[in-house]
């Protein structure tokens, strides 16, 4: 092939591309914290007696996992505007966006794991007169959170992964930063390489904590 | 605001004709890749550090990675690189066919483990060769016992699809895009969108736990 790598024009713009990663890990942390948490309250809801309360929870679930997340994406940005006539700034933007999509796959993860939970537990919380509330909060949400921290974890990864796509609707984020530079400079090996290279250093050890924590738990059920 | 959903109706040729795209790209893309996935998944389980190091290597990397990264070294860097033209369809092909390597051939890994050890000492035991362990004691089992997560991998390579829109492919999610950027209508266009991703994703899903569903009753037995 007749072009010859040159790293310098990616070394010499560091600056924006770190700009980006923080960028990025920001939607990241934000998004998994509305996800580690609403994804509960939604689990519980698409898990309740009442058809009202769980049928448009499971609604919700369904139309985020059967959905593009690009789709997703995109819509959020171009119709929530127009819809509620609400302008927030570009980054809020994309943490909502991310942080609903995965609020829906954080809730599956929970529900699986609050079914784990064995009835007599509850059947023995209900006989120490303990509350509902009490029962969800002390009894049901420590062994449900524990049982889903690998599935957690790995989802809040694919959403690290997933902020990717905010690049499109133009959040300056590593992605669109590194677009940029690969245009500016006419360098797109180096500079998508290096960018890809950042995205695994990131997803990489949290993946292999994620195989760690799975191979222990395998070894504690035995 | 006023919501007119007829405008759809003009522009309905054009939708089926991105969805006829994004369907043949994900059928062509899960044949190739599952295929692929499969023998990664025998290269992961090889003794030889040799084999089993590069295929590792390529299943984290496509798995550690925004599929939207891969999907742009693709289309501006692998023409570089081999000093050719490709076409639109060719790279979202390969870029798709890769990906859907890596995560299938975790599918793969994970149900030929599942083939219990004695399996494998019955056909020593037995004499078998080694072709005839592999073809008619082992895949079989961990074909079966991988369908409902291959089914799985299909719908997200069927979400993932949609990415190729960013770099310009016509598929369902580009025409939607363009349509709802040319008529100022993107509330009745994206949301139609996501509807049809929806109804075709949705069935999927319920048979994939349907599957799921009576492929563990079946193993118990």
């Amino acid at each position: 092939m007749d072009y010859t790598l040159d790293l310098g024009a990616v070394t010499r713009n560091l600056g924006p591309l770190f700009d980006g990663l923080a960028v990025t890990l920001q939607l990241t942390v934000a998004a998994n914290i509305i996800g580690i948490t609403a994804g509960f309250g939604l689990a519980l809801l698409v898990l309740s007696r009442f058809a009202l309360l769980r049928l448009p929870a499971m609604l919700f679930v369904e139309f985020f996992r059967c959905t593009p997340a690009i789709v997703q994406i995109v819509w959020f940005f171009y119709c929530v505007p127009m819809l509620f006539n609400v302008f927030l700034d570009p980054i809020t933007m994309g943490v909502l966006a991310l942080g609903l999509n995965l609020t829906a796959f954080n809730a599956e993860a929970y529900r699986a794991s609050i079914q784990a939970v064995p009835r007599e537990h509850l059947d023995a919380g209900i006989a120490l007169g303990l509350t509902p509330a009490q029962r969800v909060l002390n009894i049901v949400l420590p062994q449900a959170m524990r049982a889903s921290v690998p599935v957690l974890l790995t989802n809040g990864i694919g959403t690290f992964q997933q902020s990717a796509l905010v690049a499109i609707v133009g959040v300056a984020d590593l992605m669109y930063q590194g677009k940029t530079l690969a245009t500016q400079t006419y360098r797109p090996i180096e500079t998508f390489t290096i960018i890809a290279l950042f995205y695994l250093a990131v997803s990489f050890p949290v993946s292999q904590l994620v195989g760690w924590l799975e191979r222990r738990r395998g070894l504690a059920a035995r | 605001m006023e919501l007119d959903f007829s405008i759809l109706l003009k522009f309905a040729d054009a939708l089926a004709l991105g969805l006829w795209t994004t369907l043949k790209l994900t059928v062509l893309c899960v044949a190739m890749g599952t295929a692929l996935g499969f023998l990664i998944g025998l290269a992961r389980a090889s003794e030889n550090a040799l084999i089993r190091i590069p295929a590792s290597a390529f299943v984290e990397f496509f798995r550690g990675t925004p599929v939207l990264i891969q999907l742009f070294w693709i289309f501006f860097c692998l023409p570089l690189v081999l000093g050719v033209e490709l076409s639109n369809l060719a790279s979202a092909t390969i870029a798709l066919t890769l990906y859907m390597g890596a995560i299938t051939s975790e599918t793969f890994r994970a149900s030929l483990r599942a083939v219990g050890r004695e399996q494998m000492d019955a056909c020593v035991a037995l004499g078998l060769p080694r072709s005839v362990q592999i073809l008619h004691v082992i895949l079989p089992q961990a074909v079966l016992r991988a369908v409902p997560t291959l089914l799985s991998n299909c719908i997200s390579l069927f979400k993932e699809s949609a990415l190729v829109s960013a770099v310009g492919m016509a598929d369902l999610m580009f025409v939607g895009q363009n349509i709802s950027n040319n008529t100022a209508r993107p509330i009745e266009v994206l949301t139609a969108v996501a509807c049809i991703y929806f109804i075709i994703a949705f069935p999927l899903t319920r048979l994939v736990t349907r599957i799921e569903g009576r492929m563990l009753r079946k193993l118990a037995a």
